[in-house]
């Protein structure tokens, strides 16, 4: 049965879409909007340049100063954040009503009219903090930048989804003013906006009070290049080993996956979950409590757009074992997974779990109004959180035994292994 | 391009707001039920709170009381650890299980249909846990290998020395919760049995239920999951008491890491717990002010000045007795004598006042954005599974939210006096070889190196 979260949505004529969903039970309303540029749009050369853009949006625009955006919501009882992805880049608060048009007019400024305020010290300092949460979050934390050996591993040399959205330090180095202006005036702009409203606010009062802070900003309408062409799986094995000081050897199995909101993505999605994304799934049935080679299992999916998603299997290997074994008995499963299929309590067991998750993601008004924002900008219509769930239980134990077989093959993987140096002291 | 159309608009201010109370009542078995109806939250959420005192762990099993809460849904009298995690995920729902210094806490999110099932499987965890033998020797074992990851993790490094420099040798609280390689590997099945058989029982429980309990007979279900839950032996648990600082002048724990990139700064002091008798009001709206935004003191200067870092937060932290003043985040290796200069010196200097600008954001935003911080059903039951562990009143948010309108910076400057007296705990994690001379120009205090 559809959930029944209220969705309106119009169109600006300068080509903004608007997604009101009011919920009167908190005086809060979440301004949430994405943007559709992400890592996958990054020029060679300019990798991480989305991100350090997205920082550069709150070093002030044409009415407001450097800091100011934070300091003027924070005041009034904002929280606000904003982050980039291959796929996207997600600015929003969630503020008293009270303070509804102050968002909106903050919001409206950085997003018409940014480049009024762009220089080469905000662009310095904001490159300085980006290299220092570069190095907090990769570089210095034990296997830190195993995913960005995943994503160039998995996807083809130049692919969007070859490097990560932190970039590397010598494209941040490389970044000009002049790039900021391009990537705003290419990027940035109403037709390729989404803005969500969640919460105490009525449509026709959500549609007048957008309406009236971004309808001024001019339409700047320009042909986005197309998804790229689709990906297959893998022909043959991929492998990156790194020997590094990290306390237990750790395997990254990876696979290419299909383009999300697909049924095979939702059912490729189900099997890494009953391979390895739950307490019961059958690897941490073997690995983790019956042979006790694997100290934890875990499985991701990440839906894209671009051709292709990716999903992976992170297994940590426990002291004395021997991780080619480990490696060697997670192929068998895979084998078996393949010819078999999910069993009644796994199917059961991930469509529980997801409902759980799905009910508690839109439990949260900041959450459900970025799944609204999500749905309307890449895949056309926010009224899709009402009947996601319908549509992953209406996916069958063959279908997910069939997207494993295609996606999850032994020989379509990409092994990112990571090997604690165990230093032999020398005896004199 | 064009002009915007629009002037900036004012601010209206919000309407009053408060913590949501909950329907009171007992079971016959002797648990405080408390209910919180939070219309629309779908997902429903149990907070299971024993009271219970890791100070009552054998000094040579320490970490005990945390195997036993990791080890309670690993396999029960009537289901095996693969049978049970199957069931529990079959019914949707997600339970986990933890020890704070006041409390052994059970946590389930379930949706609203399968809370019957999921109360049945919640009494199964916590009366009749099984201990297999082949779980207590994997859950060990893991514990033995998240030492290793916790070393590991300059962060957790950091945060492991600044409790063994804060708190005096003798106290619990300065050594890790969950226990220490050499404790944890002593740990012997009869000692879990033996630890769930005389601290878990009913004695003392809270159960907090919150979420959308329209048509719920929420007593009911309570009553048939957990009302035939007993344990004759249940000892009650020590009281918990703030624990004792290990005292003295600034001094400095530089914990070696050679080659690092970063260095993780961490600057603490013993704090208050929620229950201080002067009111908690302050402390909230201190943590904002100091260290809580990126326009905060801190990171204005570390981070939007002068780039040595991405960010830096300093929070008061509340056990159920005691708490600690913490300010801690990672800076540019090269820059980290300079940023611990400049942090320290923002710390200090804070003992001199604040602006009035400052004290108004600080309240409004701590005041206002309560109603969205706590609009969810996980986040109803956290504050409310906090409030039985630490015994505060079920207002308790509601009166501090209000006594926060009345502070200034008279009592802000008082209760920041209190906590920053200028004696400092601090650690490094970063390379001893180029930071220690650098750090002891400083002249902060002494430097002792301890490898990582």
């Amino acid at each position: 049965m559809p959930l029944d979260y209220p969705v309106h949505e119009r169109t600006l004529t300068n080509g903004l879409r608007v997604v009101v969903s009011p919920d009167p039970s908190v005086p809060n309303v979440t301004v949430n909007i994405w943007v559709g540029v992400g890592s996958r749009h990054e020029a060679s050369g300019r990798t991480g340049f989305a991100h350090l853009f997205e920082h550069l949006m709150f070093q002030g625009s044409r009415n407001v100063r450097s800091g100011e955006h934070f300091e003027a919501l924070m005041a009034e009882g904002g929280r606000l954040n904003a982050t980039t992805w291959f796929d996207r880049t997600n600015y929003f608060e969630t503020v008293p009503k009270g303070a509804l048009e102050l968002a909106l007019w903050l919001e409206a400024d950085r997003h018409g009219h940014l480049l009024d305020a762009v220089n080469q010290a905000n662009l310095d300092n904001q490159r300085d903090v980006v290299k220092e949460e570069k190095r907090q979050r990769y570089d210095n934390q034990p296997y830190g930048n195993a995913l960005i050996d995943v994503y160039a591993a998995v996807f083809p040399d130049g692919h969007p989804y070859h490097h990560s959205t932190i970039g590397s330090m010598e494209d941040l180095d490389a970044a000009s003013v002049d790039d900021v202006h391009a990537f705003f005036r290419a990027h940035y702009a109403p037709d390729n906006t989404v803005l969500t409203l969640c919460g105490d606010v009525t449509p026709d009062d959500g549609f007048a009070l957008v309406e009236r802070y971004f309808g001024s900003i001019e339409q700047n309408a320009q042909t986005r290049r197309p998804p790229v062409e689709p990906l297959g799986p893998l022909t043959e094995p991929v492998r990156v080993e790194r020997r590094e000081d990290v306390p237990n050897d750790r395997l990254h199995i990876a696979f290419r996956l299909p383009v999300d909101e697909t049924e095979e993505f939702s059912a490729a999605s189900l099997a890494l979950d009953a391979l390895g994304g739950l307490a019961s799934s059958r690897l941490v049935r073997r690995l983790v409590r019956r042979e006790q080679t694997a100290l934890g299992v875990h499985a991701t999916s990440w839906g894209f757009v671009d051709g292709v998603s990716l999903g992976f299997l992170v297994l940590d290997v426990a002291g004395e074992s021997d991780t080619d074994a480990v490696e060697a008995a997670l192929l068998e499963e895979l084998e078996r997974f393949a010819v078999e299929g999910p069993t009644e309590a796994e199917m059961d067991a991930a469509m529980a779990q997801a409902e759980r998750g799905w009910l508690s993601m839109l439990a949260s008004q900041e959450e459900r109004a970025d799944a609204l924002s999500h749905y309307a900008l890449l895949h056309g219509d926010p009224g899709l959180v009402n009947t996601h769930l319908d549509r992953l239980r209406a996916v069958t134990p063959e279908q997910v035994r069939a997207a494993a077989a295609r996606w999850l093959r032994p020989e379509s993987r990409a092994v990112v292994a990571y090997r604690a140096d165990v230093e032999t002291e020398e005896v004199a | 391009m064009s002009t915007l159309a629009t002037p900036r608009p004012e601010v209206a201010p919000p309407g009053p707001w408060a913590f949501p109370l909950p329907h009171e009542s007992v079971t016959d078995n002797g648990i405080r039920l408390l209910s919180y109806a939070v219309p629309g939250q779908y997902v429903i959420s149990l907070r299971l709170v024993v009271p219970l005192s890791i100070t009552d762990e054998p000094r040579d099993r320490e970490g005990v009381a945390s195997m036993t809460a990791r080890l309670l849904d690993e396999g029960t009298a009537t289901h095996s650890s693969e049978e049970f995690a199957e069931l529990m995920e079959r019914t949707g729902m997600v339970l986990g299980a933890s020890v704070t210094d006041g409390a052994l806490s059970v946590d389930v999110d379930v949706p609203q249909r399968f809370l019957p099932a999921a109360l049945d499987l919640l009494r199964q965890v916590v009366s009749e846990p099984a201990f297999p033998p082949a779980e207590v020797h994997r859950i060990l074992r893991s514990r033995l290998a998240e030492i290793e990851q916790e070393r590991a993790s300059a962060p957790h490094r950091a945060a492991r020395e600044v409790t063994a420099s804060l708190w005096a040798p003798t106290e619990r609280a300065s050594r890790p919760t969950a226990g220490t390689t050499e404790s944890v590997s002593a740990i012997t099945r009869d000692d879990v049995v033996d630890f769930h058989r005389t601290h878990v029982g009913p004695r003392g429980a809270t159960l907090v239920v919150a979420g959308d309990l329209d048509g719920i007979d929420v007593a009911g279900v309570v009553s048939s999951g957990l009302g035939r839950w007993t344990n004759p032996d249940h000892l009650p648990a020590t009281p918990p008491r703030a624990p004792s600082p290990a005292g003295g002048e600034t001094r400095v724990v530089l914990v070696d890491r050679p080659g690092s990139v970063q260095s993780e700064l961490s600057v603490a002091a013993p704090g208050p717990d929620r229950s201080v008798a002067s009111g908690w009001a302050p402390y909230p709206v201190l943590s904002f002010i100091i260290g809580g935004s990126p326009s905060a003191r801190v990171d204005a200067v570390l981070r939007e000045d002068k780039g040595y870092t991405y960010g830096i937060r300093a929070a008061f932290r509340p056990r159920a007795r005691g708490g600690s003043f913490v300010t801690a985040g990672s800076v540019r290796a090269d820059a980290t004598v300079d940023a611990l200069r400049l942090l320290v010196g923002i710390l200090d200097t804070a003992r001199d006042g604040f602006s009035d600008e400052e004290i108004r954001s600080g309240v409004d935003y701590v005041v206002q954005t309560a109603p969205g911080r706590y609009a969810t059903a996980d986040a109803v039951a956290d504050e409310a599974s906090a409030l039985a562990i630490e015994g505060l009143p079920l207002d308790f948010q509601t009166t501090t939210l209000a006594a926060m309108r009345d502070l200034d910076a008279d009592r802000l400057v008082t209760a920041y006096g209190a906590v920053a007296t200028g004696a400092w705990v601090i650690v490094v994690v970063g390379d001893a070889a180029t930071l220690r001379q650098g750090i002891e120009g400083l002249g902060l205090g002494p430097v002792t190196v301890v490898p990582n």
